[in-house]
């Protein structure tokens, strides 16, 4: 129900994008009874309301939805399946009782601080965005300089155009989106400057939002400095040498007001960290067993909060196991533990889960390092599947079935991204 | 005379790079491609590009200052602007429920409507 908060839970999820919901429903279908998600904003639906572009639903709903209409249907279904919601409520911390109960403390205008009691916990609070700090571009400190996801709020939700004349720092998708919504809105986009030798975004993004409306995207170029007192008077650009070191000696200055960054996002932890929950470096996010558990027994993850995934659609599926998982643990169920590591191999950046057990199906979210095609993935000497490419920008995913792991004795498995045919040269095999 | 046009491909994320041969409003070849998508999507960019939209317009009486609207149809490429600043001129008033019409037969195409992709509630 919306609103409801008791004391006491089977499973509280914190944070209720579509990460929270999904695990939420994984819950509901898992028997649980009691379940709680908690959430900082208004209204439940994270980042959904403020990604009115389409492109959301074609795994899950089999159909084309922009991402407000994504978070409704969502945010219905929760509400039907009987789901206490808590808007405006802020978890400041979690803890551990000795006999494994998990005590949730949260900020709520109406109740001011109180705790909740809990079986298990689903960590499901997303990512925030990486700012001017995090790069740290050189130049004066002028008002105009914010992240791409919060002028996406302020042009999409409030109503305010940030600027008029937008310099966009990053390819990513989101700066890409951005560009193209600013210039609906009236605005003029000088371009869109990216320091590594391609595009962060997808290719459909970058024809649809840049080269629809002429914006230029300049590769291999950076923001070499800010100017501007008050406000964001201009940018000086340059060319990066192989160091992705600005080369000033061919830089140049482009008048704007506004400087939008689109770099990349951080995997919101803090209350991972505080638990003592073991963590990946290349992920930013917990190391989760094939339950999507975490180090710490009864608390699982799942969503951006875990690894930042290209579609909603993943996120989704990957959270409504966790949620299964994390209402099965309320209800008693000890799943034997897993028994099998997974390793990132060659051009592999990143596996997830960390571990396997042969009890189960498993799919596997994985990126790799450098595009490579044709290629082929190699599971240990367990399997080997055939790619017709691979990006750094999109997920591979696959499953393992149970009966090869069945065969398996060792304690760990390698992943491996191969070039298809051996003795054949690839650019950078 | 003899041209040629260059497209990138969206249908995957591998981009190919297509080429378009024409002779004025013939296609003659069309190459760069790795599936027939790429080959559909060229054809379709010469012959007659269009595009979905969505935006927002100004909603009075609700949480947020503006409602999130697409249209139902493709919009021709070359009038995307001009339908934007169109269902810009809308100003709605809460509340509104998701997929309600808000602007029937956009720029008098029939069909192609401005609905809207979520409900708001009216607020105090």
């Amino acid at each position: 129900m919306l609103g409801r908060m008791e004391s006491t839970y089977d499973v509280v999820v914190v944070g209720g994008g579509p990460a929270g919901m999904g695990a939420a429903l994984g819950a509901r279908d898992s028997g649980a009874d009691r379940i709680l998600i908690l959430d900082r904003e208004g209204e439940a639906g994270g980042i959904l309301w403020q990604c009115i572009h389409s492109g959301f639903g074609l795994h899950y709903f089999r159909e084309e939805l922009t991402g407000p209409e994504y978070a409704q249907r969502f945010l219905e279904k929760v509400i039907d399946h009987d789901v206490d919601l808590a808007t405006n409520s802020y978890v400041s911390g979690i803890s551990v009782d000795s006999d494994g109960t998990k005590r949730v403390r949260v900020m709520n205008e109406q109740q001011g601080l109180v705790s909740i009691n809990t079986k298990s916990v689903v960590l499901s609070m997303g990512c925030r965005e990486r700012t001017r700090g995090s790069i740290r571009i050189p130049g004066t400190r002028p008002s105009g300089i914010l992240t791409a996801g919060l002028a996406q709020k302020l042009v999409n939700l409030k109503g305010y155009l940030p600027g008029r004349r937008v310099a966009i720092l990053g390819s990513g998708d989101i700066g890409l989106i951005m560009a193209r919504r600013l210039i609906l809105e009236g605005c003029e986009v000088v371009g869109v400057f990216e320091i590594m030798p391609y595009s962060n975004g997808l290719a459909r993004n970058v024809v649809q939002c840049l080269d629809d409306f002429d914006i230029p995207l300049h590769l291999s170029t950076t923001v070499a400095y800010i100017h501007g007192r008050d406000r964001v008077e201009k940018i000086t650009v340059a060319p990066v040498d192989k160091n992705f070191r600005p080369v000033m000696r061919r830089a140049r200055d482009i008048k704007c007001d506004t400087v939008l960054l689109s770099i990349g996002l951080i995997p919101e932890n803090e209350l991972s960290l505080s638990l003592g929950i073991q963590m990946d470096v290349i992920t930013g996010g917990p190391r989760v067993s094939s339950t999507l558990e975490t180090s710490m027994p009864g608390v699982f993850a799942s969503g951006n909060v875990l690894h930042v995934h290209d579609l909603v659609d993943f996120v989704t599926r990957e959270s409504m196991l966790a949620g299964q998982f994390a209402g099965e643990w309320a209800q008693g169920v000890r799943r034997p533990e897993d028994n099998i590591r997974l390793l990132p191999g060659d051009n592999v950046r990143y596996c997830i889960p960390h571990t396997l057990s042969p009890e189960r199906e498993h799919t596997i979210y994985m990126r790799c390092k450098a595009a490579m095609k044709p290629c082929r993935i190699r599971v240990g000497n367990l399997m080997e599947k055939k790619l017709r490419f691979v990006v750094p920008a999109e997920m591979i995913i696959f499953k393992i079935k149970p009966d090869l792991l069945d065969k398996f004795h060792g304690d760990s498995l390698r992943i491996d991204i191969l070039p298809a045919t051996k003795g054949k040269r690839h650019g950078k095999g | 005379m003899v041209k040629a046009k260059e497209y990138t491909c969206i249908g995957c994320p591998i981009g190919c790079p297509l080429q378009l041969v024409h002779k004025g409003s013939k296609i003659t070849e069309i190459s760069g491609y790795e599936c027939d998508r790429g080959a559909k999507y060229a054809k379709q960019e010469f012959t007659d590009p269009r595009r979905g939209l969505s935006t927002t317009v100004e909603v009075a009486g609700a949480r947020w200052k503006r409602l999130p609207v697409k249209v139902t149809g493709p919009v021709e490429k070359g009038r995307i602007l001009e339908a934007a600043r169109k269902i810009h001129e809308l100003h709605v008033e809460a509340p509104v429920k998701l997929g309600q019409v808000l602007l029937k037969d956009l720029m008098g195409q029939k069909g192609i409507d401005v609905v809207a992709c979520r409900s708001i509630e009216r607020s105090g």
